[in-house]
């Protein structure tokens, strides 16, 4: 016991909790915990340092075999980690001036690690002069933008939703329902089935506030578009809000015995099981996580996604999309200008669409170019009528809420704690400084 | 204790045994880079409210007051002291029975030696993802299968999702993979207790218990004091094993102070607390093992 | 362990007839192998589990995750290996480990040889300092460090990751070294002394080869740390191209989670080195304890 447990930061952790986190959340494909993998790229002279998160070690991987097929000169080095690793590596680095150029970076506020958070200690170089820049949609501003500049390079949003398991929702002879109602009876006829209706990997942390995720839109937003707004002058609370109204129908779902036994105890990756073998109908993820899901499966095409439906009026139903974690460029690092030059590179429309595919993000710009994930194909509606909601955490004002509400989940499903306790206990960590 | 030795290596030369300090140069400059400046160096953080990035201003004792009033840190303690007693008693009394075990007569003991040990060698961190799977609530699978299989079912539990189980069952998984460490180091101990004395004590009409008792215990105390100094530092320490495991859930049921004070530096972006915190946990660990060490030491003397 | 009844009696052979002699007698040692094999059978069942998940098909964990594999596959071995670059991680933990073990044993032995021996004022309080380093959380000087690491322009290099692990290492080092030298007997490095030896002659020829057994200790409790550190190797190798295999394998374990077969194959081939030199070393691991033990 003596050298082993030294307690050294972060040593080796495969927790990805956060990997939500922040700004938009963003989340994680396919490379959720870890991650970290590292190609060489040669001298150190006019390298380009790259460190991202696992999610992103595919499309950056990529993005970078085709840079460099256009500009042979440059040479790379990237090292990926999962959240946690990375989130301390980067602060290390930063911390001890030796910026990476080019860094993994959360939309909006909320993380220790996010756009506003880094922007404002002047650690970025913003990217205005970029074209790209000028097609991010208005209503993205506050993840993509801190008084007024660009800082954060993004491909686009990913929707949280139910993925489900199409042949077990054939035997029970359901349909993916489009009203809470409606998805109380098809969880009902499951059970009885005796299939888990909703599989649910709470012991994770990030995982525990999907499930709020994709009820808040239709609970507070739809009736208050500005509660972020009140919420940063005061005005509201969770508590009272319609906070209680999601958390009620969350807690309801366990209470009805739709969720597996011991949500608590069990993980991502044995929800992910569940539902890729039939043992559950379905689970409430991030779209990032499709590849995941069907990588555990028999075949691909045994799984669908659809809207979750939080609301019981199916023409007028509202949905989390979240900007996915993106790259940001170091304000001082050495070959900082190189870097600049391969988010531009990265701007291009192709180059969006290939990055968005990769994690299963709607991209935040399209063209005829543009080929969307089929399991994505009934959010785009709702997406293009403007009912998506940034996930909730990019507007919070420090990054002790996520974690807070991680927690209050927790404490909720372990029968701790009731509604009221577990929004107080998000107020309380809202109302400390950043 | 006299002066004059202290004085420097020329006065030094009166004892020829002492070797000269030029000896233990490499060791102390390395060690004074590596962990000793550095720290001296952190330590300041400790006094600022720096956030890890950008610029800080110091805020003197701001830290510790905050500490004093900081509830999550405050449980966390009662956490790491409950953790920290289980495995420094659980750890060391199986441990000790293990080498009982092992030391004696039996064909099997190369074998098992080794086999109590191994866990030791692997990563805290991949015992803490095999575990994770080992304390799936699954019936048909890792622990809860086992115990359906050996009849055991009603002893099913949610290992790491109940919150009042959560933390003895972190303990339970770093003392199967310590237990064989403070084995090692009994063992090492029973192979120091001559036969004769126990032969001796047999002649005497000592029965199994009264031997151990008498005979071998007494003979056990350094090794004891060796177990009981690291495993309760490994245990106050304990991070890596928690983090990977629960993540300091559900809740903060199992939160630790390492795994608090890791979260404000790297998640919150709260390092100068952070290394408040770190200060504190440092001194707590000092204080405890010192009078651990006075203690044990004086037992020693005594049996 | 099934021959231990049956076969036991013959292979006494090679067993000297005083071993024989000690052996207690009647029905209670047959009950304590029992009871201890079945202890470490309790004890292996997480091991079991994963290599039996190692060596099933995706198809198999999910039908029955704990029944032993009927067609077990190597396939899953095959595929960590390429994923994780295991081949070249190998390579580079092999040498940071080796040359840091070096490192230590050179530097803790003369350390302690002389904290052994000086054990007031000066000498005992530098043993008080170097047990401090124990102590110490590594989060106080984590930033400094790293600092240090960059201006010597350490990053990314073999000697950077030696110069940590040397040094974080240090303290322990000399805590086992020192207790082990203080219960050896003085009188041959004396007689070496009074021959005309100085304490140089007198450490390398004497001293140094009685520490053996302690010196298998210090170097497989070293080498657990430093073969399964995996934050320091990420901060100051990521991207270097000289990551361990604690990194390399990890970064699979991000890509194929659900993928147990796998994430367990690449778990058991990261500890199997480690694990070998334990069985190389295990004898002295235990004689080093019992030595340091008198002190």
């Amino acid at each position: 016991m003596t050298t082993g447990s030294r307690s050294q930061p972060g040593r080796g952790t495969v927790s990805r909790r956060g990997v939500l986190r922040a700004g938009g959340g963003l989340v994680a494909a396919t490379a959720l915990p870890t991650g970290l993998a590292a190609c060489s790229g040669g001298g150190s002279g006019g390298t380009v340092r790259v460190v991202g998160v696992a999610d992103e070690q595919q499309p950056i991987t990529e993005m970078i075999a085709a840079y460099r097929r256009s500009h042979p000169g440059t040479a790379f080095s990237t090292s990926f980690a999962p959240t946690d690793q990375v989130q301390t590596v980067v602060r290390t680095q930063l911390a001890g001036g030796n910026a990476p150029d080019v860094h993994v970076l959360y939309p909006g506020s909320g993380s220790a690690m996010s756009m506003v958070e880094l922007a404002k200690a002047g650690l970025l170089a913003h990217l205005d002069d970029q074209a790209w820049t000028r097609t991010i949609p208005k209503g993205f501003d506050a993840a993509y933008r801190w008084k007024g500049r660009t800082y954060l390079y993004s491909a686009g949003s990913s929707v949280i939703g139910a993925i489900y398991n199409k042949k077990v929702f054939a035997d029970a002879g359901v349909k993916p329902p489009t009203t809470w109602s409606g998805l109380l009876d098809v969880c009902g006829t499951l059970k009885a089935r005796g299939v888990v209706p909703i599989a649910l990997g709470a012991q994770t942390p990030w995982v525990t506030q999907l499930i709020s995720y994709a009820l808040v839109p239709n609970a507070v937003y739809a009736k208050d578009p500005s509660f972020d707004d009140d919420m940063a002058a005061g005005r509201a609370t969770f508590a009272g809000s319609g906070w209680a109204d999601a958390l009620g129908k969350y807690q309801d779902l366990q209470k009805r015995g739709y969720f597996n036994d011991h949500p608590d105890g069990t993980t991502y990756e044995q929800q992910t099981s569940m539902v890729a073998t039939g043992k559950a109908a379905m689970a409430v993820q991030v779209s990032a996580v499709l590849a995941a899901f069907r990588q555990a499966a028999k075949s691909p095409d045994d799984l669908g996604m659809f809207p979750f439906p939080g609301g019981d009026d199916p023409a007028n139903l509202w949905i989390p999309a979240g900007v996915v974690v993106g790259l940001g460029v170091s304000a001082r690092a050495r070959n900082a200008a190189k870097g600049r030059q391969f988010i531009e590179f990265l701007g291009r429309q192709e180059n969006i669409n290939a990055w968005a595919t990769a994690v299963s993000a709607v991209p935040f710009t399209r063209d005829s170019t543009t080929r969307l994930d089929p399991a994505l194909s009934d959010f785009l509606p709702i997406i293009d009528a403007d009912r998506a909601v940034p996930f909730m955490d990019q507007r919070w004002p420090n990054a002790e809420v996520q974690p807070a509400h991680f927690a209050a989940v927790q404490d909720l499903l372990a029968g701790k704690t009731d509604v009221n306790g577990a929004l107080e206990q998000m107020d309380t960590a809202y109302g400390k400084s950043s | 204790m006299k002066a004059p030795r202290t004085a420097g290596p020329r006065l030094g030369r009166r004892d020829p045994a002492v070797p000269p300090w030029m000896f233990v140069v490499p060791a102390l400059v390395v060690y004074a880079a590596v962990v000793l400046y550095p720290s001296v160096a952190g330590v300041v953080y400790a006094f600022t409210d720096w956030s890890g990035i950008g610029s800080f201003s110091f805020v003197g004792l701001a830290n510790f007051h905050t500490l004093l009033h900081d509830d999550r840190a405050l449980a966390s303690i009662t956490n790491t002291l409950l953790l920290t007693v289980a495995v420094v008693v659980a750890q060391n009394g199986l441990g000790l029975l293990l080498a009982l075990g092992v030391n004696a007569e039996i064909r099997s003991r190369n074998l098992l030696r080794v086999v109590f040990f191994a866990p030791a060698v692997v990563s805290p961190v991949m015992v803490a993802f095999l575990w994770k799977y080992v304390y799936n609530p699954d019936n048909g699978s890792g622990l809860n299968g086992v115990l359906g299989a050996v009849g055991l079912g009603g002893l099913r539990q949610d290992w790491l999702g109940n919150p009042s189980l959560t933390l003895w069952s972190v303990a339970a998984m770093v003392v199967w993979q310590y237990a064989g460490y403070s084995m090692v180091v009994f063992l090492a101990g029973l192979q120091g207790v001559p036969p004769e004395l126990h032969e001796a004590a047999r002649i005497d009409g000592a029965g199994t218990w009264q031997r151990f008792r008498y005979v071998t215990w007494p003979l056990l105390a350094p090794a004891l004091t060796v177990n009981l100094m690291l495993s309760t530092i490994g245990g106050l320490k304990l991070f890596d094993q928690v983090y990977a495991a629960t993540n300091g859930g559900p809740g903060t049921s199992s939160e630790t102070l390492s795994t608090v004070l890791y979260k404000e530096a790297f998640v919150y972006g709260k390092f100068g607390y952070s290394t408040a915190v770190a200060l504190v946990l440092a001194l707590f660990v000092a204080a405890v093992s010192l009078l651990q060490l006075r203690y044990l030491r004086a037992r020693e003397v005594a049996a | 362990m099934s021959t231990a009844t049956a076969g036991g009696v013959s292979a006494g052979a090679e067993r000297p007839a005083t071993a024989r002699r000690k052996r207690p007698t009647g029905y209670g040692r047959y009950v304590l192998e029992l009871v201890m094999v079945a202890a470490a059978v309790a004890f292996l069942f997480p091991v079991y589990a994963l290599v039996a998940l190692a060596l099933k098909s995706p198809s198999q964990i999910a039908g029955s995750p704990l029944s032993p594999p009927t067609s077990p596959t190597l396939g899953n071995f095959g595929r960590a290996w390429s994923s994780a670059s295991l081949g070249s991680a190998l390579v580079n933990s092999t040498v940071i480990t080796a040359a840091s073990l070096a490192l230590l044993v050179v530097v803790g032995s003369t350390g302690a040889y002389y904290l052994a021996r000086c054990v007031r004022g000066m000498g005992y309080t530098l043993y008080v300092l170097f047990l401090l380093g124990i102590i110490l959380p590594f989060q106080l000087g984590m930033i400094p460090l790293y600092k240090l690491v960059d201006d010597l322009g350490w990053l990314g290099t073999y000697q950077g990751m030696i110069l940590f692990y040397t040094g974080i290492q240090t303290p322990f080092t000399v805590f086992l070294y020192t207790g082990f030298i203080r219960a050896l007997p003085q009188d041959y490095a004396q007689a070496a002394l009074i021959d005309g030896c100085d304490h140089r002659q007198a450490f390398t020829r004497i001293v140094f080869p009685l520490l053996r057994p302690i010196t298998g200790t210090v170097i497989i409790l070293n080498a657990v740390f430093i073969w399964n550190d995996f934050f320091t190797p990420l901060l100051y190798l990521g991207g270097s191209g000289k990551e361990t295999v604690p990194v390399a394998v990890f970064s699979f374990v991000g890509q194929y989670v659900s993928d147990y077969g796998m994430v367990f194959a690449g778990l058991v081939l990261a500890a199997l080195p480690i694990l070998v030199v334990f069985l190389l070393l295990q004898r002295y691991v235990i004689k080093g304890f019992a030595g340091g033990l008198k002190g």
